[in-house]
């Protein structure tokens, strides 16, 4: 239990709903459902599930998922120790024996091959078997799995297996309300209202070029580090090209008119 | 000084018996020996010599020999005059010297030689206006503006005559890309600064000048389209740039505030001007209270000062006072102005006619004239706000407003033009539409054997395959259409690249590489623990994936897919796919086809191997129009030979189709579809893949016949054909 314990989150994470995604997550967390959190990136799809595991006082064990990662890296392998070999549950193993939130980010970053390993535990059975150890890990009862991606990477290429997909309850994160948006920016960077309005109108420039040339908008992580680059003294407009114009684009036509825009909200 | 030894040329002697020229000759040399440079002034000599012998005529030689200068540009312009009076005649010889003394710009001589040669008509009007032209392009691009012209014009004499008087868009597009900082250098930035502030891409176009009309002076705006000026003329180019955002800044706020049309009704044009006044500084106070920053932007533009009672002053006057809080102006029109636009709400949609006809009447009472033709909007960054109105179709148009109404008619067929058939547009370098040249049947690229299912062998030679040149469209169209499917072009973006090579692929339990492969490192220590020999794969390694494929993509333009638009959604999808491959840098051609008998089966080369999917190619994509018969065989083997020429691991033909072969000279469409099928096998042994995208129910049965089960598939949905086809491509490619 000890090692789980060390992922408890220790005080409450800010969150601010936006929607009913608190209730939707507790009730899906009543009956174990997995849950997929959807929503571009940094809308606040992990500080959400922070908030939720502090609020259901669960362990929370995260996986970033990635191009090289195997099924080995999520359910543990043997390793070698003096000679002899000796198996290492995964990050994904150890929530399962002793009942955490396994949360894996940006799952579709990971090969189909490598994911698959989850589907028993997320049907009626909720198991996971070690195919190298020869065991069948039955879950805990407190056992649950999130799955995060982002939609935006929709693709016959980097998609989620009919057979995943089906498989989960979905919460959709957008950007929040410009107000509730504001709210947050001014929460986590410290600026003033008046601000922080301001810096979210930016945003909404560069969410409209979405698709225009931009994979993406500025996400309400860019604001609120364009929030604190303008408490760190620096003028507003150079904060947004900082933190929100030159991180997005390389092309130098966008830039200037992403820039122009911003200047038109100052 | 020239030596006294140095004889008078013979010329002289030679003009000796013919005043005035025997006087002007003596001056002239007289004038050149005297600068010390023999050399030069004996090859003017020569050169006067001989435009004499080619026939100058009197008007001529004068006109040269009145010249002053150094021997050298003397003698260089004598030679020039030379040539063009052999290929074009006295008269034009004389307005280009007219020209290079108003002027003095060598650079104007092989621009004017190169015209002699292939367009002499042309040389009056070209040395008329070459001052404009060196002003916008230099003297070192004079005769690359000739050549656009030429090129662009073909054997379209009317055309061409446009084109160097200046009145052609292409020609005004040229000097407004050669000053820079013309509209076509700004295009996509004001697109993309437009749609960051309204949440949407806008229909944005340039604003031609009419025949015989001075160039527009002012942006448009017309049931939503922003039209803008090829240039802001008076502007030097580096301010060009800020004042095309400020008026596009303007229009955007005219569409966010959603202004419509409104009759006309019985309002006198100096109303209408102060409405649509009233109405920019109503939109301009909406925006402003979202976008602050805007202000910055426009204020410059508000230059008017508090002097000046003439109808434009007090109108300048009145927009500065409504848009700047700073600016102090006691005039009682201003002040009034000011007052009732003060008390009225910025939603209120119907203000700006209650208050504009009200200062109307009080510029009337105060007897101010007004002139509608002469006047312009300001500031400069305003709209001409015809957009604002609907003269509606009655015919007893007051004098007064008539030209206004066909200004405004003219406005909203341009801004009409980017959704409707308007006339080709072609871009700088594109093929020009030439309609005789394509009735008279193009140049034959090759003849290919058919299939003859009563002997069983195949009839060689039998058809013919010629390529047509193809017809430029509006690729704005097509970027238009592409910017509607924004989602789907950015799913299609995505698939690229995750396709692109360089995306380096994880090869485990390798004899080599540079990390441990844990597992297997792991195995081989049981095996040894065992007492087994281990093998020694033990490593992991990245290789990168290569893509070696050529793809043609031959496009079905027969008469039937004019039916329910389908060649529009075959061009929409091939466009998408084209910048897919494009994307991949996986090399692709386009090749559209129909027939019209066995002698002509019409290709039409949208974009070659080598060439890039650039505005050229989507011209042409943008101009293929629907026609004639499929006789697909044909076509196959033509395309095979094609891909036979370009190395590539893979090599795969691409047809897009909606029906079964058919053509006027065959009785039986199955023999046809028989012939398919022996091109196909043709094409797989060579080495070539065939696929078939079939577009409706309708043909499905026959592409299976040709293409096999599964070298084809069956769109019964037309409007999948976009998001397939590419998806298709990729499936295709990975094979």
């Amino acid at each position: 239990m000890t090692g789980l314990n060390t992922f408890l989150i220790p005080a409450e994470p800010y969150y601010r709903p936006v929607g009913d995604e608190v209730a939707v997550f507790e009730a899906a967390y009543r009956y174990r459902l997995p849950v997929m959190l959807k929503g571009p990136t940094g809308c606040g799809k992990t500080r959400f599930l922070e908030y939720m595991a502090w609020r259901l006082s669960r362990p929370l064990v995260t996986v970033a998922a990635h191009e090289d990662m195997t099924a080995a890296d999520l359910v543990g392998r043997f390793l070698l120790l003096a000679g002899e070999t000796v198996w290492h549950d995964g990050p994904l193993t150890l929530a399962v024996r002793e009942g955490g939130i396994c949360y894996i980010d940006e799952i579709v970053e990971a090969r189909q091959d490598s994911t698959v390993v989850i589907h028993p535990l997320t049907d009626a059975r909720r198991i996971l078997p070690l195919e190298k150890k020869n065991e069948l890990v039955a879950a805990h009862p407190d056992f649950q799995l999130v799955i995060s991606y982002n939609p935006g990477y929709q693709s016959a290429v980097k998609d989620l297996k009919e057979s995943t997909k089906q498989r989960f309850v979905g919460i959709d994160f957008g950007y929040p309300a410009a107000a509730v948006e504001a709210e947050i920016v001014v929460r986590e960077s410290g600026v003033g209202a008046a601000l922080a309005a301001r810096l979210v109108e930016i945003g909404q420039r560069s969410r409209n070029l979405r698709g225009q040339g931009l994979e993406e908008g500025a996400s309400t992580r860019m604001l609120i580090h364009a929030g604190r680059l303008a408490l760190a003294g620096l003028d507003v407009a150079a904060a947004a090209q900082a933190a929100m114009v030159l991180p997005l684009t390389d092309d130098l036509e966008l830039r200037e008119a992403l820039g122009a825009a911003i200047a038109a909200c100052l | 000084m020239l030596a006294p030894a140095d004889p008078s040329p013979p010329v002289l002697a030679e003009l000796a018996g013919r005043p005035p020229l025997d006087v002007l000759s003596r001056q002239a040399w007289a004038a050149i020996a005297a600068q010390g440079d023999p050399g030069n002034a004996r090859r003017w000599a020569a050169c006067i010599q001989a435009l004499l012998h080619a026939n100058a005529g009197a008007a001529c030689l004068a006109a040269v020999l009145r010249l002053h200068g150094t021997p050298a540009e003397l003698a260089d312009t004598a030679q020039a005059v030379t040539t063009i009076c052999r290929h074009a005649g006295a008269a034009q010889a004389v307005a280009c010297i007219d020209a290079w003394d108003r002027l003095r710009a060598p650079g104007l001589w092989p621009g004017m030689i190169r015209l002699a040669h292939d367009a002499p008509d042309c040389i009056a009007s070209a040395a008329g206006h070459a001052g404009a032209v060196l002003q916008a392009v230099g003297s070192d691009g004079f005769s690359g503006f000739v050549a656009l012209g030429l090129r662009a014009a073909g054997r379209d004499k009317v055309r061409r005559t446009a084109f160097f008087a200046l009145t052609d868009p292409l020609a005004r597009r040229a000097l407004a890309q050669g000053a820079g900082g013309g509209l076509a250098d700004l295009e996509r930035r004001l697109k993309l600064f437009a749609t960051a502030l309204w949440g949407r891409p806008p229909a944005m176009r340039p604003l031609p000048a009419a025949p015989n009309r001075p160039p527009a002076r002012r942006a448009s705006l017309s049931d939503g389209v922003i039209l803008l000026p090829e240039s802001f003329p008076g502007l030097p180019p580096a301010a060009q740039p800020r004042l095309y955002r400020a008026a596009v800044a303007h229009a955007v706020s005219h569409l966010m505030a959603g202004t419509q049309r409104q009759p006309v009704g019985t309002l006198k044009p100096l109303q209408l001007a102060i409405i649509a006044l009233i109405e920019d500084a109503r939109v301009e106070a909406l925006a402003l209270r979202r976008f602050p920053g805007l202000r910055r932007l426009w204020s410059p533009y508000h230059v008017a000062q508090a002097e000046g009672v003439t109808a434009p002053s007090l109108l300048a006057r009145l927009a500065r006072a409504l848009f700047d809080p700073d600016y102090t102006d006691s005039h009682g029109f201003v002040t009034k102005g000011v007052r009732l636009f003060g008390e009225a709400d910025p939603h209120d949609t119907a203000a700006p006619r209650r208050i504009g006809g009200l200062l109307g009447n009080d510029l009337g009472q105060m007897r101010i004239q007004f002139n509608a033709r002469t006047y312009v909007v300001e500031p400069a960054y305003r709209d001409d706000g015809l957009g604002l109105w609907d003269f509606g179709t009655q015919s007893e148009t007051p004098p007064d407003l008539l030209e206004m109404k066909v200004e405004a008619a003219r406005v909203r067929q341009e801004a009409g033009n980017g959704r409707i058939e308007g006339p080709p547009d072609s871009a700088p370098g594109a093929a020009r539409a030439r309609p005789v040249a394509a009735a008279s049947g193009g140049v034959l690229l090759g003849r290919y054997p058919e299939w003859d299912p009563v002997s069983g062998v195949d009839r060689p030679d039998w058809t013919a395959v010629l390529e047509v040149p193809a017809l430029a469209g509006d690729p704005r169209q097509l970027e238009a259409m592409l910017d509607a499917s924004a989602d789907l072009r950015h799913r299609v973006a995505r698939l690229v690249r995750a396709a692109r090579p360089g995306r380096p692929q994880r090869l485990k339990g390798q004899p080599d590489g540079m990390d441990l492969d844990m597992d297997a490192v792991v195995d081989a220590e049981a095996m040894r623990n065992l007492g087994v020999m281990p093998g020694d794969r033990l490593y992991r390694a990245t290789s990168l994936r290569t893509r070696d494929l050529a793809t043609l993509v031959l496009v079905d333009v027969s008469e039937s897919t004019r039916a329910g638009g389908i060649l529009d959604i075959e061009r929409h999808a091939v466009a998408l796919l084209a910048e897919a491959m494009s994307g991949l840098g996986d090399p692709f051609a386009l090749l559209a086809f129909a027939s019209d008998g066995r002698e002509r089966v019409r290709l039409t080369r949208i974009k070659a191997f080598e060439e890039p999917f650039a505005t050229p190619a989507r011209a042409r994509l943008a101009g293929l129009r629907p026609g004639l018969s499929t006789r697909l065989g044909a076509a196959l083997r033509h395309a095979g030979s094609e891909l036979a020429g370009v190395r590539a691991f893979r090599r795969l033909v691409l047809v897009l189709t909606d029906g079964e072969p058919s053509d006027i000279d065959v009785a039986n469409p199955l023999d046809l579809v028989e012939d398919g099928r022996r091109a196909v096998l043709g094409l797989r042994s060579r080495g070539v893949d065939s696929f078939a995208v079939v577009l409706g129910t309708h043909g499905a049965e026959t592409a299976a016949r040709m293409f096999g089960r599964s070298g084809h598939v069956v769109l019964r949905r037309l409007e999948d054909l976009p998001a397939r086809l590419s998806d298709l491509y990729f499936r295709l490619s990975r094979r």
